[in-house]
């Protein structure tokens, strides 16, 4: 494992280098400020307005995150010729893909924090009050965001960059439908469009912005239960990217 | 047998997910129970026939003129300024919210056995895919 958290932070500091990460730090913070200027005209909502709204801006940066960050990492080592060097002998090809992973997630956390304390922020200055579970819910935003990295993951195997954008942000539209929103896609297949929809993540599984922005309390137990299911669904993602990864020959 | 993703992943992958352990979806509205669901939105009042319901926003039917119409909105406001409920007590409208499942901890154990099941076959196809690993 040692090998894996070396390679994982010289992954963290080339991607900290690029300036894709601080282009869409900066669009989220954009994003941030736009939505807490927009007056909910209640003055007792709009604590409501801009936790319901920054919460969501946060998760679809998220989405960009792991899009910017990633779906370029193996095209690029295959394009210019720095996968073969290190997967000759340094690193195992697992051993390549978790610490691509692991460096990307820690600087898509670090970012997600760091937007979690602009909201605050943004909430102070408007002399609003912070929510206790502000950070347990960016806690599970980053749980999400490692998903869609390991889907990016899992994507750039099978398709080129530009593809992977799509895909991908259309598995995260997917994953959001409850199981009878997504059979009413197909009406006509029920069956079918169930078994598809078990193969597919509860993505509202990591949304607790209503509950924080109404004053609900969640059960700590749940905050577990929720990182547990994303992280295990991250592993399989990745193994099936690990999967397509240790089938293709690499000349 | 020769190892290609067909194979050696996605079936095993479509052998476990059809399981009967795994088969049951958990749509919040489909597996809670029924004290859970709150489907009559007029329990707990009484309206007299034809009177609209104001909590709901249900109107009655029968055609209004314009001095009834504006009678109603002002009724309507008046009970909208009092509504209040026990504290507790779900408001109207409100199922959507209570149907996310951190609000349903009758799904919770699902969702631990289908990351179990999901952990599961990460492992599997980890190494089930291994001896065919290329450095």
């Amino acid at each position: 494992m040692k090998t894996v958290f070396t390679f994982s932070l010289m992954t963290l500091r080339m991607l900290a280098r690029r300036r894709t990460l601080w282009g869409i730090l900066i669009v989220i913070f954009l994003a941030l400020v736009g939505i807490s200027s927009v007056p909910s005209f209640d003055v007792g909502n709009q604590g409501r307005f801009i936790l319901d709204f920054g919460l969501f801006g946060i998760e679809v940066g998220a989405l960009l995150l792991a899009l910017g960050l990633a779906s370029n990492l193996y095209p690029r080592d295959r394009e210019t010729r720095s996968l073969m060097p290190l997967l000759a002998v340094p690193l195992a090809r697992w051993q390549y893909l978790l610490g691509r992973f692991f460096g990307a997630a820690l600087v898509q956390a670090a970012a997600l924090i760091v937007t979690c304390l602009g909201l605050m922020l943004i909430l102070l200055f408007h002399e609003l009050p912070i929510p206790a579970d502000l950070l347990p819910a960016t806690l599970l935003i980053i749980v999400e965001g490692w998903f869609l990295l390991s889907t990016v993951f899992f994507f750039s195997f099978i398709a080129s960059p530009p593809l992977n954008w799509p895909l991908t942000t259309m598995l995260f539209v997917v994953s959001q439908m409850s199981v009878s929103e997504f059979v009413g896609i197909m009406p006509s297949a029920p069956g079918f469009m169930r078994f598809v929809r078990l193969l597919l993540p509860h993505a509202d599984v990591f949304h607790i912005k209503d509950p924080i922005a109404h004053g609900f309390e969640i059960e700590p137990v749940y905050f577990i239960i929720a990182i547990f299911y994303g992280l295990c669904y991250a592993a399989f993602m990745l193994s099936l990217a690990l999967a397509l990864f240790r089938g293709r020959d690499i000349k | 047998m020769r190892w290609t993703f067909a194979t050696g992943t996605i079936i095993p992958v479509f052998a476990l997910l059809v399981l009967s352990a795994c088969s049951t979806d958990y749509d919040v509205t489909e597996v809670a129970p029924a004290e859970h669901l709150v489907t009559d939105e007029h329990a707990g009042h009484d309206h007299a026939p034809g009177e609209p319901c104001y909590e709901t926003d249900i109107e009655s039917e029968q055609p209004l003129t314009g001095e009834e119409t504006t009678s109603i909105d002002e009724e309507r406001e008046a009970a909208h300024a009092g509504h209040a409920h026990d504290e507790g007590d779900r408001n109207h409208g409100t199922q959507w919210f209570f149907n996310q499942p951190w609000a349903a901890p009758f799904i919770w154990g699902k969702l631990v056995r289908d990351s179990l099941v999901f952990l599961a076959l990460a492992v599997g196809i980890f190494f089930a895919t291994r001896k065919r690993s290329k450095r």
